[in-house]
């Protein structure tokens, strides 16, 4: 077989995933027929012991662990108090409370992975805010929908989970990685925010609060840092693994809901449906994704690509700044997780065998797909934000207020490609 | 009844992870501390997990959380519209059964060589792997029932009913949920919304 039909079978996938055939089967179908066509029908014999493979892999058990974790602290309110917080304390900054939208999603991000959670309740909160005291709104907008893709740079992610199972890179090591690239990310934008808010002339402040009245909006704050800090300390000092540390997580969360008084058995039955159905969804996909890495690996369309590549010559470089093309276009159009998953099979080993660094590359994948959660026609947040906006108006004012963050990630993924220290130094040391 | 089912399953599906959490919490916890360890803790995560995602597919189906990328099916005529819903659900059943009807042959395999874990349980796998592949059928059923519906609104051509009931799920419905849910946190807090 040649790289003509590999790029017409990869083609067609995307092009079922495009009319709107469910994920999981444009993959699985795409694998199936792929691994049939190859190898006849004993390729059927091959795929059970996957599948099960898959849904007995401990490593796994940690997705719906982490969900559950996020689902516990946002439905019972915990979540949502850390806002107030944030806006007292990051108000003064020139810019104002736009800081404390992407402080509040940076820190929401620490615990929970769902970025339509994120934007909802952040910008719920803060947009009649912003709109009240003049903040424009394109702004306000851009500042929510940038902060939301935060949550799957900054551990734990879900996004990063995925790449760690399908590629057999360290859990543990990919979220420790994430954390400077994470906070690295926040500071560009709010120094974006400070900038573009001094250059304007126009710079908003939020008034002086007292000392007495900041520090006692601290305790808002110590659910969230002490369930992050005990998920991430117990992987980054080895205490845990990856599972192990998310179920640390839930039962200090379940410990925090339980103070808070919150805690009942509607809100518990709220959490377990929506855990179960968010890891339903990335768990149907992820099976599909591991028939259809089964037929590739043993057809070696990877390594055929690989070849083709190297044949173009390019280098590790030109082929990461290839990609970033490659997934600015695809998440144009595609749900982020599932473009993760359709394309890492083949452009992972490509990557390995470039010799760019595996724990490099998920974060790479991830800041790509950030990027797809707020490039139009197909981001996600630009559709959330807009959704809740308290003023009648156009998607625009999202993809504009939004535009300046996407090219933010785009020179912020350049400057990790320059000085890729910023993510292999953290978890190197653990 | 359907919402029964959802509850009944959810908190199977909660149960099993809240009780995984505690014992590997536990073990972590008793390991780290006082260096006994009561193994098999990952074992049971595994286990956890082949069950907790079997049951975790049947509600994301009731949920319609299969991702459907929507961006061109909104501009589709009506009917292609209906007939991309009612492709897709049937797509799922099919794909339902394929795991399902595969997956027999794990549990012929393990029956036939009366296999056990390779861990210091020695779990004989047909334990686990029983309720996992009755959590497929289940998923399967489920998927039938509901290919079944829609090909028999689609022969009738209800398409107006088959479009409510199985279009893609979309951006502003995910947040739709979201709201409505944080409206009831902020109303049990005493904010205003």
């Amino acid at each position: 077989m040649n790289i003509g039909i590999y790029s017409l079978a990869f083609f067609i996938m995307i092009g079922m995933m495009m009319v709107g055939v469910p994920i999981a089967v444009s993959m699985a179908v795409v694998g199936i027929v792929g691994g049939v066509a190859a190898y006849g029908l004993p390729f059927m014999d091959s795929i059970a012991p996957v599948v099960w493979g898959v849904h007995n892999e401990n490593l796994l058990t940690s997705i719906p662990l982490f969900v559950l974790l996020g689902e516990l602290l946002l439905r019972s309110g915990i979540a949502d108090r850390m806002y107030i917080a944030l806006s007292a304390w990051l108000g003064r900054l020139p810019g104002g409370l736009l800081h404390t939208n992407i402080g509040s999603c940076a820190l929401f991000a620490a615990t929970s992975g769902s970025s339509v959670a994120t934007a909802a309740t952040v910008g719920t909160v803060a947009l009649p805010s912003l709109q009240k005291r003049g903040y424009p709104m394109r702004a306000s907008l851009g500042t929510l929908a940038a902060g939301g893709t935060l949550g799957i740079l900054i551990p734990p992610s879900v996004n990063m989970i995925v790449y760690g199972s399908l590629t057999n890179t360290s859990i543990g090591k990919l979220f420790i990685a994430g954390i400077i690239p994470g906070l690295l990310l926040t500071t560009c934008f709010m120094l974006y925010i400070a900038g573009s808010s001094l250059l304007s002339g126009n710079v908003i402040r939020e008034p002086k609060l007292p000392l007495a009245v900041k520090l006692k909006t601290l305790v808002h704050l110590v659910p969230p840092l002490v369930v992050f800090g005990i998920v991430m300390g117990s992987l980054y000092f080895g205490i845990a693994t990856t599972t192990e540390s998310a179920a640390l997580g839930v039962i200090a969360a379940l410990a925090f809901v339980l103070q808070s008084g919150k805690m009942n058995l509607e809100l518990l039955r709220t959490c377990f449906i929506s855990t179960a159905r968010v890891s339903g969804m990335i768990l149907l996909i992820i099976t599909a994704a591991f028939i259809l890495n089964l037929t590739i690996s043993l057809t070696g369309v990877a390594e055929a690509m690989t070849k083709w590549v190297a044949g173009l010559g390019l280098s590790a470089t030109g082929f990461v700044l290839a990609l970033i093309v490659f997934y600015l276009i695809l998440g144009m159009f595609m749900d982020v997780l599932s473009m993760q998953v359709a394309t890492i099979p083949i452009t992972y080993p490509i990557a390995m065998a470039l010799g760019v660094d595996p724990i490099w590359f998920g974060i790479f994948i991830v800041l790509m797909c950030e990027l797809g959660l707020i490039t139009p026609p197909v981001g996600m947040n630009l559709f959330v934000v807009h959704g809740i906006r308290p003023d009648r108006g156009g998607i625009e004012d999202a993809i504009w207020g939004a535009l300046p963050y996407a090219v933010i990630m785009i020179l912020f993924t350049l400057l990790i490609l320059a000085v890729p220290q910023i993510v292999v130094w953290l978890p190197a040391h653990m | 009844m359907k919402d029964q089912i959802e509850n009944v399953l959810a908190m199977v599906f909660g149960g099993i992870f809240v009780t995984l959490s505690v014992v590997v919490a536990v073990e972590t916890l008793s390991r780290k501390l006082f260096n006994v360890s009561l193994q098999g803790a990952d074992e049971l995560g595994g286990y956890a997990l082949a069950v907790g995602s079997t049951i975790a597919f049947s509600l994301a189906l009731m949920g319609r959380n299969h991702i459907r990328v929507d961006v061109f099916h909104e501009k589709f005529p009506r009917a292609l519209q209906a007939f991309m819903n009612w492709f897709s659900v049937v797509s799922l059943a099919v794909f339902g059964c394929f795991v399902a009807w595969i997956s027999t042959k794990v549990i012929m395999d393990t029956m036939q060589y009366g296999s056990t874990a390779q861990t210091p349980w020695a779990t004989p796998l047909i334990w686990p792997q029983s309720v996992w592949y009755a959590g497929l059928v289940v998923f399967a059923l489920v998927a039938v029932g509901f290919a079944l519906r829609a090909t028999w609104l689609l022969a009738n051509r209800r398409l107006e009913a088959l479009n409510h009931d199985f279009h893609p799920k979309s951006a502003k419905e995910e947040l739709k949920e979201e709201l409505d849910d944080l409206a009831q946190r902020q109303s049990a807090e005493g904010v205003k919304p």
